[in-house]
């Protein structure tokens, strides 16, 4: 077999079944028909902007429903009009992997006529195209950009949205300054310090003192404005906050050095405010970035829903908002729809997808009478039913709510640093307030270098040393530095945390409670036994054939089987019948073909003469009424999916399975694995009960998925962690990311958590030993300027080093 | 006299830091930065055509921001 590169996608196929023209190959018809469209509209262009890259091959979408991106309802709730008198639609493309697809798609939204702006944003998917009404119809924009092979949904961009933008720029502007002044500030530090041991006038030192005031001013007041902010707020709920260690850290280290700066002797230290600040600072920062993606892709599900439902009344078809569509009301779906409520089947029999719903891939089977449930797929068939429940009540729409309400309860994890600073941050302050009051009353005077100060600047100047050698530098470090390498760290091995202080919640977890489909199952169907009772090439290419015309799960993992073990051609069959969640039938030169489970060769009569293990998926293939091939289909394990088991093992740490597939399968999955615990038949609900339960027993809980079905079990958790290839839903309640499927990056983050939560406390343990040794001391009045120059770096130092160490394997 | 040369360094360094952060400040707020992943690919789409094309495009919104307001006169 020979593998050749399409034209358009550059992915590589077989090349018997690429589509020749002349030189050029194609994978599929999409391939083609974009090809040809982007050489007629000389944006050809795009393949050299594309490179050696491959991309998907285009969507196809069908343009049937043109029509509801016109209607009123539809522009009414997702348009705006911008005050030069244009209308304006935010939208979220699908298929966007490369900056090619950007260009590809801004290009032609701009060679349109009437389109006057059009941005995409390629980090969110999200573009914001505002064109002339007069002269352009929004159903065109859709047209043009599925032509070219994307598709794009309406969002409603939301207060929420801007707000985070608008804070993600802000923090950016502030670090960004921050950065400047600090990096300025250590450039002056080296020669400060060079001139310390080396000698230097004390015009230039001054000199040097004065550059850096410029800069670190900015710096605490308008970088480090954020911390005041959450200090002011905190002591508002009277709680003493990190904010406020840090604040108050760094204001009194630039007061003390103002001290420095206007005559009293010593040593300023406007680089450590600065620094302080602009390291927290960014780790603040990450965290507003995690809100702003977790918005995003909040947009991208809200998009997916439908809007609109078709409802029959006396015989009469009319379009109405989702909202409006009363309890009662006839509804009827088309093939690949989206169940928009709840309802009652009253005709037609279909297979639904409710994989959003279970996490099952496999269709289930529906006839009339049977409930049906919104955010399913309708694959097959179109349906009438009854609506039983109103949007708002709907499944789907519940389990967003359900989603929010577990997301705002969310409990906030006290970690291990914010306890030590609170406690560290209130006696420092009291301590720093008793120097004062003890040197001002006793008069004292130990130190040997105040000159010409009165008693009182006397007092303040010690006991704001006590504040500066104490706090700011180790300990407001020690968990920022640490987190941020081991952040980094995970980053690299595909894992995105939104919040560095999981890396503790997961080195202290005593459970990971894992879904099964998906997770630590591939989540696709595998052939996992064969038996053939005829091999000759012209069975295999009638099932070959059959196969190719169905795109139901089933039938795609019997063609890859097919096409991994044999040669095959594709024959013409006439006559092809869906039969709904049975199978195909179909006809080649008067000879009956049929494929599928076992309820189709009864409907047809044929007389089963093997032996059938019904607990698995089935695909028979008969010809003229004699069964040819018998196939079992399985989900399997994931690769790493045992080595992660056993090191939880190892570790101490529970694994439990949780499933919405039936016990028997639940029950060898788990089995193999070695899981004791395991639970089968779980609804969404059920799941995150299960969770629920296990915190208050006193659990810190791991919840590892990837499935809508899952979103509310991962909120309800200590620590989420969603595959990559979740369900938006999914990663949006997550608190962890894995940017690949892979269970070997979940052992990373173990690993890598645990080290990181070591450097932590190694790190608090050090800061902490180090101010017993100096806060005594500078209490008596002997900080002499070498004595702090030296164990203000050194301190920094230290923290940051063995921080460092956790890139070390 | 090394010491003016110093003060005059260090003067001339600020300002010219001063420069570029106000020159930063103003890209990121005109939302240049906001999209990391298309600003960091920016630099592959410079040829002489995608840099008319970004000509046009600017042109296309002033000139029909114009008729409307011709027209609403």
């Amino acid at each position: 077999m020979i593998k050749i590169e399409c034209n358009h996608c550059h992915l590589s196929f077989d090349e018997k079944i690429m589509i020749k023209e002349n030189d050029l190959n194609f994978c599929c018809g999409g391939c083609q028909s974009v090809y040809h469209i982007l050489k007629s509209e000389n944006l050809d262009s795009f393949y050299e902007k594309l490179g050696n890259k491959t991309i998907k091959a285009p969507l196809q979408v069908s343009n049937d429903d043109l029509s509801k991106f016109d209607s009123e309802n539809f522009l009414n709730s997702y348009t705006t009009i911008t005050k030069d008198g244009f209308v304006q639609i935010d939208l979220i493309l699908e298929g966007i992997h490369c900056a090619a697809c950007v260009w590809l798609n801004e290009k032609v939204l701009y060679d349109t006529k009437g389109v006057i702006e059009a941005n995409i944003n390629f980090t969110t998917n999200k573009a914001r195209v505002v064109f002339n009404s007069d002269i352009l119809k929004l159903s065109d924009i859709i047209k043009k950009i599925r032509s070219v092979g994307y598709n794009a949904y309406a969002y409603d961009s939301s207060i929420a949205d801007k707000e985070a933008s608008k804070a993600k720029q802000d923090y950016f502007v502030r670090i960004m300054v921050a950065v400047v002044c600090t990096m300025n500030i250590m450039m002056l530090s080296v020669a400060k310090y060079t001139g310390f041991f080396t000698g230097m006038s004390i015009e230039v030192k001054n000199m040097i003192h004065l550059a850096e005031f410029i800069l670190a001013t900015p710096v605490l007041f308008f970088s480090g404005f954020v911390f005041y902010k959450g200090a002011y707020f905190g002591l508002k709920n009277r709680i003493v906050n990190m904010d406020l260690l840090v604040s108050s850290g760094a204001t009194m280290t630039y007061v003390y050095s103002l001290f420095v700066l206007f005559g009293a002797k010593g040593e300023s230290y406007f680089d450590s405010v600065a620094m302080i600040i602009t390291f927290v600072l960014i780790g603040k920062y990450l965290e507003v970035i995690g809100k702003k993606s977790a918005i995003d892709t909040l947009d991208k599900i809200k998009s997916t829903l439908p809007l609109e439902a078709i409802v029959v009344k006396d015989g009469k078809k009319e379009t109405k908002a989702l909202n409006l569509v009363q309890v009662g009301d006839l509804i009827e779906l088309k093939i690949g729809e989206k169940v928009p409520v709840d309802g009652k089947i009253i005709s037609g029999n279909a297979s639904f997808d409710e994989s959003s719903l279970t996490g099952e891939s496999i269709p289930v089977y529906k006839k009339t009478g049977d409930n049906i449930f919104s955010g399913t797929v309708i694959l097959d068939s179109t349906i009438l039913f009854e609506v039983v429940k109103d949007f708002k009540n709907s499944t789907f729409s519940s389990i967003v709510t359900l989603l929010e309400d577990s997301l705002n309860s969310k409990p906030k994890i006290q970690t291990l640093a914010n306890k030590i600073s609170r406690r560290f941050s209130l006696i420092i302050l009291s301590i720093a307030f008793i120097t004062f009051l003890v040197w001002y009353y006793f008069g004292l005077d130990l130190g040997f270098y105040f000159e010409g100060v009165n008693q009182f600047e006397r007092s303040f100047i010690t006991a704001i040393s006590v504040v500066v050698i104490a706090c700011p530098c180790a300990l407001a470090l020690a968990t920022p530095m640490a987190s941020l390498v081991g952040i980094s760290e995970l980053a690299k091995k595909s894992l995105l945390f939104k919040e560095a202080k999981f890396i503790e919640t997961i080195a202290n977890a005593t459970t990971v409670v894992f879904d099964k489909t998906g997770t630590l199952t591939k989540g696709e169907l595998e052939v996992s036994f064969v038996e053939f009772f005829n091999k000759d090439e012209r069975s295999i290419n009638l099932l070959y054939s059959l196969l190719d015309s169905s795109n139901h799960p089933v039938s795609i993992a019997v063609k890859r089987y097919i096409k991994e073990n044999f040669e095959v051609s594709n024959v013409s069959l006439e006559d092809i019948k869906n039969i709904e969640a049975k199978g195909l039938s179909a006809r080649y030169e008067n000879i009956e073909i049929l494929g599928g489970n076992e309820a189709l060769l009864k409907e047809f009569d044929v007389k089963i003469n093997i032996h059938l293990n019904s607990k698995f998926t089935q695909y028979l293939f008969c010809i003229d009424k004699k069964i040819v091939a018998n196939f079992e289909l399985k989900d399997e394990l994931k690769d790493d999916a045992k080595e992660l088991i056993e090191y939880l093992k190892e570790q101490n740490i529970e694994s439990i399975m949780l499933t919405g597939d039936n016990n028997f399968v639940a029950s060898s999955i788990a089995k193999e694995l070695e899981i004791s615990n395991y639970k089968a038949n779980l609804t969404p609900k059920d799941k995150a009960d299960f969770i629920k339960d296990l915190k208050n027993s006193g659990k810190t809980v791991v919840m590892v998925g990837d499935g809508v079905n899952d979103s509310v079990a991962l909120a309800s958790s200590d620590v989420a962690i969603a595959m990559g290839n979740s369900a938006d839903i999914s990663m949006m309640v997550s608190d962890v990311v894995m940017l690949n499927s892979k269970l070997k990056s979940l052992k990373d983050a173990f690993i890598i958590s645990k080290k990181t939560y070591k450097h932590i406390k190694q790190n608090l343990a050090f800061s902490l030993i180090y101010n017993t040794i100096t806060i005594p001391i500078a209490a008596a009045g002997f900080i002499i300027p070498l004595f702090a120059a030296l164990s203000m770096s050194l301190s920094s130092l230290v923290v940051v080093l063995n921080s460092l160490r956790i890139k070390i394997k | 006299m090394i010491d003016d040369t110093l003060f005059f360094m260090l003067v001339v360094g600020l300002i010219i830091s001063a420069g570029m952060l106000f020159l930063f400040i103003w890209a990121a707020k005109s939302g240049q930065f906001d999209d990391a992943s298309k600003m960091t690919n920016g630099m592959l789409f410079d040829s002489v055509e995608d840099l008319n094309d970004a000509i046009k495009k600017e042109k296309s919104i002033k000139e029909s921001k114009k008729d409307i307001k011709k027209e609403d006169k």
